[in-house]
């Protein structure tokens, strides 16, 4: 079943300046349990795209359904309540609140969800388990490296149990080790739990591990492969 | 709940940020509760003191008395029987008085000579206490005469020396009669001190020619609260009679009482006025160092009304932390200065003329800090609003493009 459904989307910024058409009608189709890399040259549109299927963004034309929604029809308090329930996130960096340990941050996203006192802890300590954070889980983010924020982000986003994870370069901020053990981690939740990743990168080696590659260039996708 | 946690560490993030404004708010909560310590203190002491040795709290006259000060609008009636009655009466004094000079060999000067009985003056005004030379009135002696220090400076006479007092008696016809200085008072209100003299009735009605002559009844309430009612209630007895509570008496009271207020008011608004600035202030800069956090927390699903409602409680916690600990300080201030008092008295020599203690004892109700904490809360609340639309209306997207 399809859980990214877009048709024809176009993003053109600054419409009235000086345009940029950053995408150039893209058709695309994501099934739930992919596990899909998104690659191209530096602004080929990878994170105008990642934003757009994010709702964080509005396409210029084209529509876009997650999970069966057609999500243009959503207002601003409305998409950000899809977001929560449907979609997780990994950024590139500042992917957690600062003031909050690793396991308040699991637990944040929860308690936006009104989940129980409960409930929060048991999966928030399975997830970090999970992440391999056993015994990190009452730092705050300044006390854990790149690579283990990176963790706490991905436990973060399964933890609402989206539909699927979004991570707009996860391993741009992380050396080779890092990037390793995080796309490792992500496969096997991948694999275990079914757990549906898009991720957009410019590293070969994360481009290797994926199962799926979708080129962009110029805004349209020029290749989709499927290993 | 986890987005209080949140607002309560996000506070100390820039310590010292903060800690500028808990401390500006510590200080401004501070300092105002001993300057409207100190304006009601001061208050306080001049309305006690025009109470204790001019007005009383009630005072019954003819009521052509106070426009003409002649002698012939005299009380009438005979009240004593009754006033004595009423429970809510703790002393009264029964006084007749003639508007006239009294003359040295020096110089002269026109005063309300009081006839007065030494008991009742005793318990009611306390001028007895306020003695600083002689004596208060001794027994079996005639024509004994109480002045101010000031009075008599101005006379150029001293203790034992004679005045002569003189008016028109009930005939128009001038009377005079010499009388011996044995006691003077200061009360610390100058202009007061020099308006009266104090002797005793039975040689004042002498002179005026009617041994039962009265014009004046003062009276101290139990308690100031019934003050209306007790008026009230006198009023329907002897509608005859001007019957006045000390504010109608001095009106200067009343204004002075309501002008205090006022400026402390105006004062408490400037303050509130610099605290929401400083507040916003520092707020703004929070959210805007907090962009993408903010945009990362909306991307993941913490929705307007939720960001706005940890903004608000960010400022809030911001804004009164500072208070109780002022208040504390300030109430330890004003019980602090309550007990030692203030001595004005390097600039006494304006204030006393105007009646006030030179010594000024700080006090404050329980009221005002309540209503300076709701000021403070409202104050913060008001500046939270800013900072908040601020936060809601960062775009995500945006906010998240800057990473
Ligand atoms: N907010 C914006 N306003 C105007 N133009 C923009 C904006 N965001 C992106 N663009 C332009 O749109 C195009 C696509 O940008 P996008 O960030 O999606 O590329 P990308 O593939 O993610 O690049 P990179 O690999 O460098 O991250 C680029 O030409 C970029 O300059
Ligand atoms: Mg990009």
């Amino acid at each position: 079943m399809a859980v990214i459904i877009t048709e024809q989307i176009e993003k053109i910024y600054n419409p009235d300046k000086v345009p940029v058409h950053a995408l150039r009608g893209v058709d695309l189709e994501i099934d739930e349990g992919e596990f899909t890399a998104i690659v191209g040259p530096s602004g080929s549109g990878k994170t105008t795209l990642l934003n757009i299927i994010g709702g964080l963004d509005t396409p210029t034309k084209g529509k876009v359904y997650i999970a069966g929604t057609d999500i243009s029809t959503l207002s601003g308090n409305g998409m950000i309540n899809f977001r929560k329930d449907h979609i997780g996130f990994i950024f590139q960096s500042y992917n957690l609140i600062p003031v909050l340990t690793a396991r308040e941050n699991v637990e944040f996203i929860m308690m936006l969800q009104k989940k129980s006192k409960k409930e929060r802890d048991q999966r928030a300590n399975e997830l970090l388990d999970a992440v391999g954070l056993h015994d990190k889980k009452n730092k705050r983010p300044m006390e854990l490296s790149g690579g283990q924020q990176q963790r706490v982000a991905v436990a973060r986003a399964l933890a609402s149990k989206p539909s699927f994870i979004l991570a707009d370069e996860p391993t741009a901020n992380l050396d080779s080790q890092s990037t390793a053990d995080l796309l490792d981690m992500m496969a096997e939740l991948n694999r275990e739990e079914g757990m549906t990743f898009v991720f957009s990168t410019h590293d070969q080696r994360v481009i290797d591990r994926a199962r799926r590659v979708i080129t962009l260039i110029d805004g349209k996708i020029a290749k989709d492969e499927v290993r | 709940m986890m987005i209080l946690k949140v607002a309560w560490r996000n506070i100390w993030r820039s310590r010292v940020r903060s800690l500028v404004v808990i401390g500006a708010v510590l200080i401004g909560v501070w300092s105002f509760i001993a300057m409207m310590a100190l304006s009601l203190g001061m208050t306080g002491g001049y309305v006690d003191n025009a109470i204790r040795y001019q007005t009383s709290h009630i005072q019954i006259h003819h009521p052509e008395f106070n426009e003409d000060k002649e002698l012939a609008f005299m009380i009438e009636d005979d009240l004593t029987e009754d006033l004595e009655a009423k429970s809510e009466i703790v002393s009264t004094a029964y006084r007749s008085i003639a508007n006239g000079m009294i003359r040295s060999s020096r110089s002269a000067r026109g005063v309300a000579i009081k006839g007065v009985i030494p008991e009742q003056e005793e318990r009611l005004s306390q001028i007895s206490e306020k003695i600083v030379e002689g004596t208060y009135f001794q027994e079996d002696k005639n024509n004994q005469i109480i002045v101010s220090r000031e009075l008599a400076e101005k006379l150029k006479v001293r203790l034992r020396k004679k005045v002569v007092i003189q008016f028109q008696d009930l005939n128009k016809e001038i009377v005079a009669s010499s009388f011996r200085i044995v006691g003077m008072f200061s009360t610390g209100n100058t202009m007061a001190d020099l308006a009266s003299v104090f002797v005793l009735q039975d040689d004042l009605n002498e002179l005026i020619g009617k041994d039962n002559a009265l014009h004046e009844i003062a009276m101290i309430i139990k308690d100031v609260e019934q003050l209306e009612n007790v008026q009230q209630d006198l009023k329907s007895t002897y509608p005859d009679l001007l019957i006045e509570n000390y504010r109608e008496i001095a009106p200067d009271v009343q204004l002075y009482e309501s002008q205090i207020y006022v400026s402390l008011s105006i004062l408490l608004a400037i303050f509130m006025l610099a605290l929401i600035f400083g507040i916003i202030n520092t707020m703004l800069m929070a959210v805007l160092e907090r962009t993408r956090e903010l945009g990362m927390l909306m991307a993941i699903g913490m929705n307007r009304i939720r960001v706005f409602f940890m903004i608000v409680m960010e400022t809030l916690m911001l804004g009164i932390i500072g208070a109780p600990l002022g208040m504390l300080i300030g109430w330890l201030t004003v019980k602090y200065l309550n007990r030692t008092g203030i001595d004005l008295s390097g600039f006494a020599k304006g204030i006393e003329r105007f009646g006030m203690d030179t010594v000024i004892y700080p006090s404050l109700d329980t009221e005002m800090y309540l209503q300076l904490m709701v000021s403070v809360l409202i104050t913060a609340l008001l500046a939270s609003v800013y900072p908040a639309i601020k936060a809601i209306r960062l775009r995500p997207m945006e906010a998240i493009r800057k990473l």
